[in-house]
This record gives structure tokens, C-alpha cells and sequence, in this order.
């Protein structure tokens, strides 16, 4: 589903901040990604996405290079993939139902039809009661199960969440990466970045390690766990 | 259906961005009504000058002046020869006539007349021309051809005059095209410029629209509407002004220059068709803004 060939990102005057890059992700996988800060995660999540260009290498996503992707080939790319990040986006003066709604408007999915499905994603991510609520009214989980139902609202093939708990306490964490195992269940590529050990621990999935632009091992879940244990 | 549904999100989301932004959008609105107020007011003064021209020029009559030894039968050719050449009407005008008009014209000073040796007035033919070949340019080539003819002496038909009423509607003209070209141009880089903040405050949610595969166009698409209604509500507001100005100071103008172009002679500031036009130039100052600043402020 995602394949990487020495690819490199750098940035005028600066360091690379990912270096020969060689990974391939199967379909249906999960995928931790993980790191200190810096250490190129969301860097390279943004490349999988378009967010930035790689200078060097070869990305194929579903097949298709994207190394040479037309620029007006991208939002159909993206329609592809949903994105969770740690500080929301989401829209704070549009309901619930409208900010998971507004990844159909981009289709042209008319509004009943629409409705049916965001009513469908909040259903499965437990938070059908709060379709009228705005955005700040809901707690930090509540905001990111949000953003999540956007991302999945127009069934993407894969799922990248740049610390998707970051903000969140313990609790919520576990809700939230929960949620994220559901989603991979029925079928979603997911990638998650994170820094945080425990998770991988308890979760037992696939897990990159990066280090100053260097993927430094890619582990079974098993051993990834172990490893973290270890410490 | 999804073009349908595109559609009515691009006029959904334009309408939300100006009742989000009112003040911004207030001030877009307000710039394209003052410069559109201004514009009609302007239209309506220069159809007026040309009201005023058109009702002198109907005034205008060549006169020319014949040889005296021309007999009536060489005047009457030379008359069928300039009705052909103008496409007007000619009156002959012989001698006795026109010393006859002349007595008549100095009133009890006339008297005099009757003690010259001989009449010294030449025979004349004055030449009515039609409203189309009034213009300087059009009387003064027919002059020339007139004053070619044999047995033509002279032609006169007020040239300086014509020519000094020409100039002035002529400057005013071009004077009222440049001033409404600066005025445009100012109103669109206002324009742009409130959009510009509009999409500005917006940079979010486009974020979020980039994000989730939005295109170009269908980020850009709703700013278009925006300032497509900015023109139009601008538009509708100058048209309002300049009806409220006819009722309200109409009447007054139309006395203080019944002088100038008579009493029937006030041309309406609203017609149907500059309405129209309003309208038209109103659409496209909001879309020429709005164009702008996308193009500029909005590289997706």
C-alpha cells in the first residue's frame, strides 16, 4: 500500500531531515512510527500525503508514484488518505456533524446522502449524541474522535495519525488508539506516529523507529514490545 | 447531482463568509456602490452634454453664398446638387429675400436700407443638415466640397461654435473615462484587498479543505461568489442612490438647468439599460477583486 525507495527530504541550508527512507507497508497493516522529536515522523507522514515533496527517491501509494505526481493530481490523491493530527483542525464554529460533513462537501456528496453518513462515522467512533455540539464544547478525545470520523467519513484506504494522542490523558489515549484498532480491523491501512512507548508496548504492532532522519529498525509488534519493556 | 451539490456548497459558503465578515465585506460593498453611484451620476451628465449638443446642433444650418451673376436657373442646379451632396434641404434665398429679412431684422433702423444704390446682399442658399452629418468633422468636409462647387462663393455655418462645443464634450468625455478608470481601479484593489482579509481569516478551514482533498477551484470557488455578491449588492445599493437622488434633487436640477436644455430637456439618471450595465459593472468590479486576490493571496 506504501512503498519508499531511498528517498531523502531536505531542506535548503539545513541537515536532511530523512535519509535514505526504504519501507513498504502492506494493505490492512498497522504501523507505528516512532521516535524523539525531530526525529523526521511527521516529515515523513506529510510526504505519504503530499503535505511536502521528497528531493530524492521513489513513493508509491496504492500503486501510484508520487514522487512525480501532478500538482492537480494531489487533492485526488488525498481523497485517499485521511489525516489525524494532535492539535485537531477542526472547525470551531461549525457543529460536529458540519466539520465531519465537510470532507463530503469536497466530494459533492449532496447533503442528504451526506448526512446519512456522518450520522453512520459518528455512530462508530460513539459520539452520535453530539452531532449539534460545537467543537470546544467536547472534551480533548471527544475533539479528536471528531477528526477521526472526518478522516474516515469518505472511506479512505489508509489512515496516518501524526500523534493522535499527544493531548490527551491516559484514558482518552487508550479510547483513542482503541478506536484506531477498530478502524485497521475492518480493513484501513494505518500509520501512527507517536513517542509514546507504552503504546507500542500494549499494542503489540509493527514499529519503525526513526532517528535523525534514519529509519533505525523495523520490528515485529512482538519483539517492538519486548524491546520497549526492556527498555 | 455532485456538481449540483458542489454548487450549492460554493453559494452556501460564500454567503457564510459574508455574514462572518461583515465589516469587511461592508466596506467592499460600500466602495463598489460609491464608485458605481459616482459612475451613474457621471453617464447621466454626460448624456445631458450630449442632450445639449444635439439641441444646438439641431440648429446648425450651412449657408452658401452664391456668385450675383448667377442666374435662378444656375442657383436652382446648384441647389439640387447640394441637397444631393448633404442629404438635407436647400432654400434659395435670392438677393431681395434676404435684404427683405434683413430690413425686417433691424427693425426701424431698416429704413436705411431702402437708400442703397443697389442691393449689395448675394444670393444664398441655406442647407439644412441632417442630424447624422452635424458633427465637426462631417460639416467641415461638406463645407469644403460645398465651397468647390462653381459659382460658390462662401460657406458659412458656425465653426468656431460647433467646433468649441465639440471640444468641450470631447474633454469631458475622456476627462469622466479617466476619472472612473482610477476610480475602478481603486474600487477593484479595495475589493481585492478585503478578500484578501476574508481569506485570511478563512486560512483554517482551507487548510482543512486542502487536507481532505479539496482542489483548487473548489477552495477558490466560494471567494469568486463572494466578491461576485459584493459587486452585486454594491451595484443594487448604487442603483438605489441614484434613484433616491432623482426623486429627492431631480426636480430641483432639472429647473436650475431648464436654461440650458430646456424644459423637457432633463434626461432620467436611471434607464433600464444603464441599470443593467450598473449591474454588469458591478458583477465584474467584485469578480475582478475577487480574481485578484485569489490569484495573489490564495496559491493552493
Amino acid at each position: 500500500m506504501i512503498q519508499m525507495f531511498h528517498v531523502y527530504k531536505a531542506y535548503p541550508g539545513d541537515p536532511p531531515v530523512l535519509s535514505d527512507i526504504n519501507l513498504h507497508v502492506q494493505k490492512g497493516e498497522f504501523v507505528f512510527l516512532t521516535g524523539p522529536s525531530g526525529a523526521g515522523k511527521t516529515t515523513l507522514m506529510k510526504l505519504i500525503f503530499c503535505g511536502e515533496k521528497a528531493t530524492k527517491g521513489q513513493i508509491l501509494v496504492g500503486g501510484r508514484n508520487i514522487a512525480r505526481i501532478r500538482e492537480s493530481a494531489v487533492p485526488y490523491l488525498r481523497r485517499n488518505i485521511g489525516v489525524v493530527f494532535q492539535d485537531f483542525k477542526l472547525l470551531p464554529h461549525r457543529t460536529v456533524e458540519d466539520n465531519v460533513a465537510f470532507a463530503l462537501d469536497v466530494l459533492g456528496v449532496p447533503r442528504t446522502a451526506a448526512r446519512e453518513r456522518v450520522q453512520r462515522m459518528l455512530k462508530l467512533v460513539g459520539l452520535q449524541h453530539k452531532a449539534g455540539s460545537l467543537p470546544l464544547k467536547l472534551s480533548g478525545g471527544e475533539q479528536q474522535r471528531v477528526v477521526i470520523a472526518r478522516a474516515l467519513v469518505n472511506d479512505p484506504t489508509i489512515l496516518l495519525a501524526d500523534e493522535p494522542t499527544g493531548n490527551l490523558d491516559p484514558a482518552l489515549t487508550l479510547e483513542i488508539m482503541d478506536l484506531l484498532m477498530d478502524v485497521n480491523a475492518r480493513g484501513t491501512t494505518v500509520m501512527v506516529a507517536t513517542h509514546d512507548t507504552s503504546l507500542i508496548t500494549r499494542y503489540q504492532k509493527r514499529t519503525l523507529r526513526l532517528e535523525r532522519g534514519f529509519i533505525v529498525s523495523d520490528e515485529d509488534g512482538v519483539k517492538a514490545a519486548r524491546r520497549m519493556a526492556a527498555g | 447531482m455532485s456538481a449540483l451539490a458542489k454548487a450549492a456548497y460554493f453559494w452556501r459558503s460564500a454567503a457564510s463568509g459574508l455574514r462572518h465578515a461583515p465589516f469587511v465585506h461592508f466596506i467592499a460593498v460600500t466602495t463598489i456602490a460609491i464608485a458605481l453611484f459616482s459612475a451613474g451620476l457621471a453617464q447621466a451628465m454626460g448624456r445631458m452634454v450630449d442632450a445639449l449638443i444635439g439641441s444646438l446642433g439641431g440648429e446648425v444650418q450651412v449657408t452658401v453664398y452664391l456668385s450675383p451673376e448667377l442666374d435662378e436657373e444656375g442657383a436652382e442646379v446648384l441647389r439640387e446638387r447640394m441637397v444631393a451632396a448633404s442629404g438635407g434641404r436647400a432654400t434659395l434665398v435670392t438677393p431681395r429675400a434676404a435684404l427683405a429679412r434683413l430690413e425686417k431684422e433691424l427693425g426701424d433702423l431698416g429704413e436705411a436700407l431702402a437708400h442703397l444704390p443697389e442691393n449689395p446682399l448675394p444670393p444664398s442658399l441655406e442647407l439644412e443638415v441632417p442630424p447624422e452629418r452635424r458633427t465637426p468633422g462631417a460639416l467641415k468636409a461638406l463645407a469644403q466640397e460645398l465651397r468647390a462647387m462653381p459659382g460658390v462663393t462662401g460657406v458659412d455655418y458656425g465653426e468656431e461654435a460647433v467646433e468649441r462645443l465639440s471640444a468641450i464634450s470631447k474633454a469631458l468625455r475622456y476627462g469622466g473615462w479617466v476619472a472612473f478608470a482610477v476610480v475602478l481601479l481603486a474600487t477593484v484593489v479595495i475589493v481585492s484587498a478585503t478578500l484578501q482579509l476574508a481569506i485570511y481569516a478563512r486560512r483554517g478551514e482551507i487548510e482543512i479543505q486542502k487536507l481532505v482533498g479539496a482542489t483548487d477551484r473548489f477552495v477558490k470557488a466560494p471567494f469568486l461568489i463572494e466578491g461576485f455578491l459584493q459587486g452585486l449588492l454594491g451595484a443594487g445599493v448604487a442603483l438605489l442612490g441614484l434613484l433616491t437622488f432623482e426623486r429627492l434633487l431631480g426636480p430641483g436640477l432639472a429647473s436650475l438647468f431648464s436654461f440650458l436644455v430646456g424644459s423637457g430637456g432633463m434626461v432620467p439618471l436611471l434607464e433600464p439599460d444603464i441599470a443593467l450595465e450598473l449591474l454588469a459593472a458591478g458583477c465584474a468590479l467584485g469578480l475582478g477583486g475577487s480574481f485578484i486576490a485569489v490569484g495573489r493571496f490564495l496559491r493552493v
